[in-house]
């Protein structure tokens, strides 16, 4: 080859093309989107995390969270994450506008992530529209029926007046008949009378070999707690490694402290001591539990039984296979 | 002449080099010295300490138990670390070594200023050592192969810039008219790189897109970085190794020059094939799976052309060692693309995205390929700038065969593993659980195949160890793999 002139013309011509191309035409395309919401302005959604939420992000990333779990929801027509109950719609630009960084991952070790916080119990449950559980603006209004949708057996009346308060006539409904109730820890929120309208195919049983016994109700934080301490008391399969170093064990002084993790055999602290987390921990947690993808979008269409689900998503309480 | 035919010793320049030109070349040789055993030795450096650590992340992935009560030991810290390492510290700087000297050879010039280069080395270890350490202890962005926070990111831009500039003045103090191939490469590698880390760390953290465009411009920087830098680097030297050892011109200039514009086209597009089916417009994914295939055609006259170059010569893969190792890249370059090729078509993808099948691709391209080919021009370079032979034929043949096996049932392992990992993934029937058992034996034969690299490398790092130490052989023909035949016959 003669000529440099032509040499570095198309060196940097090739890569501008690329550059352009991959970055910053998609940039235009996709790079301003706004959050949705209807026409009186509410029902806003995404919403901005929640600054125990973004300090869990770094924790994410910090701790390589996501070499091993993805943040998105293919669709139905290509994967089986919908049938996995990972969520009840497939993800969309939309979702991420307000994650920094974004976690989309490319490797599944451990299952999706994009919405393990709406598998949260019913009254932990963070509002995909909203920062704080059931307080939020939009949680009475119809486009986040979500809330009432769903009532496993940990949402007790007593424990939901916080959402169910609303007052919107949406909400009562579901509400006034809520699912048999046993204990708060006895198996996880699987059955759940509330989402059989939805199109999840099964309410069985845990589809793992689960130990639920004595543990939090599945997915709550406390059960986050416990899981990122000691995966293998939940799952003895799993190979996730424990997070130890992100929890302090104490002595108990005088009662023991609220947040002090709920163990069992044979990861439960010596008599007189606790595992209480960090507030890196509480972070990470927080951040978990704001992953939701469930609230409806428009540009995402969704299947006929699945509109339903839409409207009162499913992936609350139902568990993940 | 041996008993074969060919010449074994300097290609057949060197027959009809005048003293001049061999003067010339001892010059730009003792000029490259320090700065490129400076980097190699760095390189090596890293080499060993990313093995170490790959060690660990394989063991840990499927013993989970293994010292995770200490933050910085931690399976997603050491992965990050173990990846940059080999990237940064390892794949980079002895890319960079080889480039140079190569550079100063083709470009027929001594090295002018070897200390700022040797400077350009230190800022680089500096960025190296301080990113892994940040990652390990807990200050990573998050972003595959950006997972170096930004005080880190700019001393490696630094020391890159020092680098880079430095080179590019060498090109235009070149003598003769003629670029060759290799130049090509490696200029296309070193123009490249610093506009795609730019680029990356700009539209990453200083002025960050919005939401998912995150992933996308993360995941086109490291598939550009993998094809642009490594890639062009790894292909450039194979462009030069394979004609100067068999001393034979390379067989097609206008095969090389489509293969590299195509490349350069093509590869660079690629990005948005480890994102296939995500949240993105169908058009981004489309494009970068039509641009896989098309990479078909660079692969192709690539592939064709170093084959006719060797098309005869092949039996000389029994002695040089040189040879060994870039015939072995080379070849390892077409499967990659090959099986980038198949992984990226979405029918394929929906099973294997988010599996194994990820990480048995990237060690295809960063070591069965990159590394390879380095490895060998590691075998042609050190012992022109120490003046000795490499000691013991034995360890190179080691080293070989540890390697070949080593990364061949490594990649076995993880496509195999990681299709089996797909197809129970995608199978509703099957708890999302079964996919991990599935993969973990394959996992557990992907350590062993680490332990055979481990092996490897601590061979040719003693071996390197020894040539630095001066205590390489004393002799004027080069280490043969075994012996050759030729110097019987030959009348003395």
């Amino acid at each position: 080859m003669k000529g440099l002139a032509p040499l570095f013309l198309g060196i940097f011509g090739t890569f501008a093309f690329s550059w352009v191309g991959l970055t910053v035409i998609p940039n235009w395309q996709i790079g301003h989107l706004n959050p949705q919401s209807d026409e009186e302005g509410t029902d806003v959604y995404p919403q901005p995390q929640s600054g125990m939420a973004i300090r869990g992000a770094r924790l994410y990333a910090a701790n390589g969270c996501v070499y091993c779990h993805s943040q998105q929801v293919r669709p139905e027509y290509i994967a089986n994450d919908i049938e996995r109950n990972w969520g009840s719609r497939r993800s969309a630009p939309r979702d991420y506008i307000f994650q920094r960084p974004v976690f989309l991952g490319n490797m599944r070790m451990g299952p999706d992530l994009a919405n393990v916080g709406a598998r949260a119990p019913q009254e932990q449950k963070i509002s995909a529209s909203g920062g704080g559980s059931g307080s939020s603006p939009g949680s009475g209004q119809p486009g986040s029926t979500r809330v009432q949708a769903q009532s496993g057996p940990a949402s007790t009346a007593a424990a939901s007046p916080a959402t169910a308060g609303a007052g919107s006539p949406a909400a009562t409904k579901p509400a006034a008949t809520p699912a048999p109730q046993t204990s708060p820890s006895q198996g996880p929120p699987a059955v759940a009378g509330g989402a059989a309208q939805a199109s999840s195919p099964t309410a069985s049983p845990a589809p793992w070999p689960i130990r639920t016994e004595g543990l939090p109700p599945m997915y709550s934080a406390a059960w986050h707690h416990v899981h990122l301490y000691s995966p293998r008391l939940i799952n003895p399969d799993s190979n996730m490694p424990a997070y130890r170093f992100l929890y302090e064990k104490r002595r108990i002084v005088g009662e023991r402290s609220e947040d002090a993790l709920q163990l069992a055999a044979p990861d439960a602290p010596p008599e007189g001591w606790e595992i209480v987390p960090s507030y890196d921990a509480k972070c990470l947690v927080a951040y978990l539990m704001s992953l939701n993808q469930s609230h409806p979008l428009k540009e995402v269409r969704v299947g006929a039984p699945a509109a339903a689900a839409a409207a009162s998503p499913a992936p609350g309480g139902q568990l993940p296979r | 002449m041996n008993a074969i035919g060919i010449p074994l010793k300097e290609p057949s320049v060197a027959a009809t080099a005048a003293d001049a030109e061999q003067l010339e070349r001892a010059m730009i040789d003792a000029s490259t010295r320090v700065p490129v055993l400076v980097f190699y030795t760095s390189a090596i450096a890293w080499l060993i300490i990313g093995t170490i650590l790959a060690g660990l992340v394989s063991f840990k992935l499927h013993s989970p138990d293994l010292l995770s009560g200490v933050s910085f030991l931690t399976w997603g810290r050491l992965r990050p670390a173990h990846m940059n390492i080999m990237v940064y510290g390892w794949a980079s700087m002895a890319g960079i070594g080889t480039a140079i000297w190569i550079m100063a050879r083709l470009c027929r010039t001594v090295l002018r200023y070897p200390l700022l280069l040797v400077a350009g080395s230190g800022f680089w270890n500096l960025g190296v050592l301080l990113g892994a350490g940040a990652i390990l202890f807990g200050d990573s962005t998050g972003y595959q192969w950006l997972e170096f926070p930004r005080y880190a990111a700019i001393i490696l831009f630094v020391a890159y810039s020092v680098v880079a500039s430095w080179a590019v003045l060498m090109f235009r103090h070149r003598r003769g008219e003629q670029i060759y191939i290799t130049q090509w490469y490696l200029l296309g590698a070193l123009l490249w790189f610093p506009w795609l880390y730019a680029a990356g760390q700009l539209m990453l953290f200083v002025v960050p897109v919005e939401g998912v465009l995150q992933s996308a411009v993360a995941w086109w920087y490291a598939n550009n970085l993998l094809f642009l830098w490594f890639g062009a680097i790894g292909l450039g030297v194979a462009y030069y190794m394979i004609p100067k050892v068999i001393g034979r011109p390379v067989y097609s200039y206008h095969l090389a020059t489509i293969g590299f514009w195509t490349y350069a086209l093509f590869s660079s597009w690629t990005g948005m094939t480890r994102l296939v089916d995500g949240p993105f417009p169908a058009w981004m994914i489309t494009a970068s799976i039509a641009a896989t295939i098309l990479t078909l055609i660079p692969v192709a006259t690539v592939g064709l052309n170093h084959h006719m170059t060797m098309q005869g010569y092949f039996p000389l893969l029994r002695y040089s060692p040189t040879l060994r190792f870039t015939v072995f890249g080379a070849m390892s370059y077409t499967v990659f693309s090959v099986v980038g090729i198949i992984i990226s078509l979405r029918s394929v993808a929906r099973y294997v995205n988010f599996t194994q099948v990820s990480i048995g691709y990237s060690h295809l391209g960063l070591y069965a390929f990159f590394t390879m080919v380095i490895f060998g021009s590691m075998y042609y370079i050190v012992p022109r700038l120490v003046g000795r032979e490499w000691r013991y034929a034995t360890l190179i043949k080691l080293h070989f065969w540890a390697s070949a096996y080593g990364i061949g049932l490594m990649i076995l392992m993880l496509l195999a593993g990681g299709f089996l990992q797909g197809a129970d993934m995608q199978n509703p029937s099957l708890p999302f659980s079964e996919s991990v058992e599935t993969v973990l034996p394959y996992l557990r034969g992907r350590s062993l195949a680490g332990v055979l690299l481990a092996a490897a490398h601590f061979i040719f790092a003693y071996h390197f160890g020894l040539m630095l130490l001066g205590l390489g052989r004393q002799s004027t023909v080069p280490t043969f793999l075994n012996p050759v035949e030729a110097e019987e016959s030959e009348p003395h």
